[in-house]
């Protein structure tokens, strides 16, 4: 081959590799591009007002005269919200990995998926929708009893199990012949005051009347099982990734599957799991529907600030809900505030979006290295 | 621990990953069941007189003689209660006053109930909106009209403790001894007599412009309008997504550049989807007026950086899964690089490709956020291609929660809301089905 041939040839490979390269670009350009304009739409925010008043006062009235830009409850109302979502879908989530990474049978492992799949499928208004028609309506007619049963479903096997452990620890030390007598009192003493306890709790709980179904725990609900798809995906894979050398090492040492996945595979796999829970969370965070439908939107505190039964209002639906008032009003407050708050978010998400970038690359080295 | 323990605590394991499986699961039935139950009432349901003059009136549909019979027959059933009225408003003006007025209020609002029910009472001009000219089209909304008619709520604050308690009174005893009094019973035995509900199945809820805000009418503004969007975002998306997959998979050589053009994917994908909504009004439209106010072209270039995470993602696993032997042996009898990916890399990949574009199509349909400063209007007419550069357009998620919430009959109008969403929501499923249908058939290649 001629040498001017194979010149033209190493050019138009550079070019295309050029011209591709610029391509991939667009994402940085657009992240970099959604930094500059979020941050330049709400630099004028905090030369208005500065910093102070947003992250410390609650009184939210942005179109008020004099306006106020207190956002406090609101960042609470989105850290409320997010820790009920992370409570009920971390415990699911986590579960259900399990499930399908080590306990399941290939078959029914093949149905699971694809409900996962629609689980991620759904849009978020249809979640919103079904959040604000269906489940609040229930929620504040039903939601004492509602309440009482998931008490029941829940704490009634993992009461039973603690109760087991509880006396399998107590009576390690007593001689044999005498400990299954003393476990069984003992038991029987535990399950009584376990069962009573519940009793009396949920009679309480049928009582309570909830005011409005559209509140935090309704949202937290609903966000939880949006995130679960995420969980479970990310968690499955770092769980699959530990490998099948080191559970079959364990179970020939004679360990047990739970004793397995609890002492060999989790801690391996724990920082893909971390990094599960981290997108699974941001997930929840920057959800907007679901919390402009059925939060509530009220700008305050609940008191005690755990009560989930009261409505909240967030970042995200704030942003939402606010800037039609505001639309595109330019130079005032109450749009720039607006930017002010999704840079809030933006942060949050690069953290969270960074460390779980981290925390899996962290991991893959480690399992890397293992093997 | 013992044993026995240690067998316990195996199998109760066990139980709660089960448990959670079948949690999951239920929780998807509980939140499908009442929206495809519920949803499927838009388009199958009892249709009464009303909405077969309706769909004569305004869209020219139906054999127009029948429903001219139809109207005199009802109009039949319906000359008892009208009469009623009269004698009634006769009777009124003989009584004294006090209990003249007594009456007078709740006289008003039967007569509003039975013009919702019935449409406009005979010898009244008809109302402006089309909601006025007409009554129930709906069975399950004239039963439930008939018993506001029948019954009028009241509320009970004696039990100081808690909230009021509601009770409903007949409306029948409080014109007890009355000309109006036989009105009650009659409406109750004849209300079919007076609407003639008749199962249909209104396919055309689909394809029919929505009339009045939706009180009649179909969703095809909605439907159209979310299909230009996702359109537009793939039509954006696509290229440079393929473009960056093919370099990220095959022409990426390590090194500081490309880690950082990955982090950068990654952190696109996790941008909640409001903050993209601003951004498309700050950049797009604030910045580079593509449009001057919102428009589907600013939505769409919004959605389409969106979904660019997920479409690079897929196709970047659907290229490097095409095994090497494919591209060497390419590569061997001599073919360039771009030769290689365009003739053997791309064909062998693309139905990977096509599952993600799927998914995403899916994702871009479905998602609200970004398109509520950029490109979403509550009403509006289906748009030509050509203004799809300068319109803003209704779009189904934007108007379920619209309709959902702002609306200002927002109870009246629930079948449209569900069927609105079963509308979205199968779009998605069957959108995620052809991606599921066509992994299948890439895998069992695979293995064959």
């Amino acid at each position: 081959m001629s040498d001017a041939v194979s010149r033209l040839r190493r050019l138009t490979a550079l070019i295309l590799k050029g011209f591709l390269l610029l391509g991939t670009a667009l994402s940085l350009v657009t992240v970099l591009l959604i930094i500059a304009y979020i941050t330049r739409d709400a630099l004028p925010f905090f030369k208005l007002r500065g910093p102070g008043e947003l992250f410390t006062s609650t009184a939210w009235y942005p179109s008020g005269h004099p306006p106020e830009f207190g956002a406090l409850a609101i960042l609470v109302g989105s850290g409320l919200v997010t820790l009920g979502s992370i409570l009920v879908a971390v415990p699911l989530g986590i579960a259900a990995a399990i499930a399908l990474s080590d306990i399941l049978p290939y078959r029914l492992r093949q149905t699971v998926k694809p409900v996962i799949e629609i689980l991620a499928a759904i849009p978020s208004v249809a979640y919103g929708f079904f959040a604000l028609v269906i489940f609040a309506p229930l929620l504040q007619n039903r939601g004492g009893s509602l309440l009482a049963i998931a008490l029941w479903l829940i704490a009634l096997p993992l009461g039973l199990l603690l109760i087991f452990v509880v006396t399998d620890a107590a009576t390690r030390s007593i001689r044999a012949d005498v400990a299954l007598t003393a476990r069984l009192i003992l038991a029987a003493v535990l399950a009584v005051i376990l069962v009573r306890g519940l009793l009396a709790l949920s009679a309480k709980l049928t009582l309570l009347r909830i005011a409005s179904g559209t509140n935090a725990l309704n949202v937290s609900i609903i966000l939880g099982i949006m995130a679960l798809p995420t969980i479970i995906s990310v968690a499955e894979d770092s769980l699959q990734a530990a490998g099948r050398e080191l559970r079959e090492g364990s179970y020939a040492l004679g360990a047990t599957r739970a004793e397995t996945l609890f002492k060999v595979v989790i801690p391996a796999a724990g920082s893909g799991i971390i990094a599960a829970v981290i997108l699974g969370v941001m997930r929840a965070v920057g959800e907007t529907m679901v919390v402009w439908m059925a939060s509530g939107n009220a700008a305050q505190i609940p008191s005690p600030w755990f009560n989930f039964l009261s409505p909240v209002r967030t970042l995200t639906a704030t942003i939402a809900g606010d800037m039609g008032e505001a639309d595109q009003v330019t130079g005032s407050g109450r749009y720039h505030v607006l930017f002010a708050l999704a840079l809030c978010l933006l942060l949050t998400s690069f953290v969270a979006n960074l460390a779980s970038e981290w925390v899996l690359r962290r991991q893959q080295r480690k399992l890397g290295g293992l093997k | 621990m013992n044993l026995g323990s240690r067998k316990l605590f195996d199998r109760s394991l066990t139980g709660v990953s089960i448990m959670a499986i079948i949690l999951m699961s239920l929780s998807l039935l509980v939140l499908l069941g009442p929206i495809f139950s519920r949803g499927l009432g838009a388009f199958i349901f009892r249709a009464t007189s009303e909405h077969r003059r309706l769909l004569l009136e305004q869209f020219n549909r139906g054999d127009a003689e029948e429903i001219a019979a139809e109207t005199r027959a009802v109009a039949g059933a319906r000359r008892p209660v009208y009469e009623m009225l009269e004698k009634f408003k006769k009777e009124l003006a003989t009584m004294e006053y006090p209990r003249r007025q007594g009456f007078r209020a709740e006289l008003k609002e039967v007569k509003n109930l039975l013009r919702e029910l019935l449409g406009p009472l005979p010898g009244e001009p008809e109302g402006v909106m089309l909601r006025q000219q007409y009554g129930q089209t709906r069975w399950d909304r004239a039963r439930i009209k008939l018993e506001q008619i029948l019954y009028s709520e009241q509320w009970d604050y004696s039990d100081t403790r808690s909230m009021g308690k509601k009770i409903l009174v007949p409306r029948q005893r409080s014109f007890a001894g009355t000309q109006l009094e036989p009105l009650f019973p009659y409406l109750k035995n004849n209300l079919d007599k007076m609407l003639r509900p008749r199962l249909v199945f209104y396919w055309r809820f689909l394809s029919d412009v929505s009339m009045n805000s939706h009180f009649f009418g179909g969703i095809w503004p909605e439907i159209l309008g979310t299909i230009y969007l996702t359109l537009g975002a793939m039509i954006f998306a696509i290229p440079f997504g393929i473009i960056a997959a093919i370099y990220l998979s095959e022409f990426a050589s390590g090194g500081r550049l490309v880690s950082l053009l990955r982090v950068c994917i990654s952190t696109l994908a996790g941008v909640p989807s409001i903050v993209f909504g601003l951004f498309g009004l700050a950049f797009f439209i604030n910045t580079l007026h593509l449009s001057n106010s919102k428009s589907v072209l600013a939505g769409s270039a919004t959605l389409a950086l969106l979904i660019l995470p997920t479409i690079i993602r897929s196709a970047e696993e659907a290229l490097k899964a095409v095994p090497h032997t494919y591209k060497e042996a390419a590569l061997s009898l001599g073919a360039s690089q771009l030769r290689m990916v365009l003739t053997v890399l791309l064909p062998a990949a693309l139905p990977g490709i096509l599952t993600g574009i799927i998914i995403s199509m899916g994702r871009a349909a479905g998602e609200t956020a970004p398109i509520i400063f950029t490109a979403a209007v509550s009403v509006g007419q289906p748009l030509k291609i050509w203004e799809t550069l300068s319109q803003p357009t209704p779009a189904l998620p934007w108007n379920i929660y619209n309709l959902a919430t702002e609306h200002q009959a927002v109870d009246e109008i629930r079948h449209v809301q569900f069927g609105m969403v079963l509308t979205l929501v199968l779009l998605v499923l069957l959108l995620n089905l052809a991606a599921i249908m066509i992994r299948a058939r890439i895998s069992k290649k695979m293995r064959g």
